[in-house]
């Protein structure tokens, strides 16, 4: 197992996080949990699912790694910055297909080819409509959990 | 009938929460239970015997299908539900911080 090779001892240190048998599990699990939320999303016109559910599994994965190995872990692969850019292009995305749908006529028309039902590439504008969903409720998520524990730990420095 | 009297008696428990608890925790869980009482009473509106799930899948001929409104309504009811969970324990954090406390007879302090 990649995984358990003593070079990875470093990030496993106990004092933070949890304890050596979640951070395994997380290791093994986190990146089915991110491929899972990305199959919701990409066949959201197809089968149940869609840009807000693939969105919270998306931000569910990346709670999951820092609930188990602490908060600079998982801002080290995701930080505010980057969060934020993310959500602010999902809703500028968004936004942007509804527009482009005055080329056709009016707001949210479907100007691109719709090809035959239940295939993969069909539906025109709306797997891009889910693409952007997402974007902007994983990023968003993500920011609620990750603000909700900031303010906490800036606040008690200011009182002490 | 009896569903929906269900419904009702989940909802009491969660007025009955907000109401008599004093942990605010408790209090925005029992506010997290009426509005799941409230979705769970639009669900079973829109259901029929034997209906099933208003998805159309390949080569699937539509009949009986349950009404897809109110689960339309209630996908959008459960994200306004999470950002007002999320506004809540904001709230109750900054209130933990100001506080040192989640008992709100003992949050008397209007002002400063």
């Amino acid at each position: 197992m990649n995984s358990l090779k003593p070079k990875n001892l470093n990030t496993l240190k106990p004092n933070k996080g949890m304890t050596l048998i979640v951070k395994t599990i997380t290791r093994l699990t986190v990146g089915l949990i991110l491929l899972y939320g990305i199959y919701i999303v990409l066949h959201g016109h197809l089968s149940p699912g869609g840009g807000f559910a693939g969105g919270v599994i998306i931000a569910l994965s990346f709670i999951h790694l820092m609930l188990a190995f602490g908060k600079e872990f998982a801002l080290k692969k995701l930080d505010e910055l980057k969060a934020g850019i993310l959500e602010s292009v999902g809703a500028i995305m968004f936004l942007g297909i509804a527009l482009l749908g005055f080329l056709g006529g009016f707001f949210f028309f479907n100007f691109l080819n719709k090809g035959k039902a239940f295939e993969f590439f069909s539906a025109g504008i709306i797997p891009l409509c889910n693409i952007a969903i997402c974007l902007k409720v994983g990023a968003g998520l993500f920011m609620i959990f990750l603000v909700l524990i900031t303010f906490h730990s800036l606040n008690q420095k200011k009182i002490k | 009938m009896t569903e929906y009297f269900l419904c009702f008696v989940l909802f009491i428990i969660g007025l009955y929460a907000v109401l008599r608890k004093r942990n605010i925790i408790k209090i925005i869980i029992g506010l997290g239970i009426m509005e799941y009482a409230v979705n769970l009473f639009f669900i079973l509106i829109g259901y029929h015997r034997y209906g099933r799930a208003p998805i159309l899948a390949k080569e699937q001929v539509i009949s009986n299908m349950v009404d897809p409104l109110p689960q339309a309504l209630v996908l959008t009811a459960i994200v306004i539900g999470l950002a007002v969970t999320a506004l809540l324990v904001a709230i109750a954090i900054r209130l933990y911080e100001k506080y040192a406390t989640f008992d709100i007879t003992k949050i008397r302090e209007l002002k400063g």
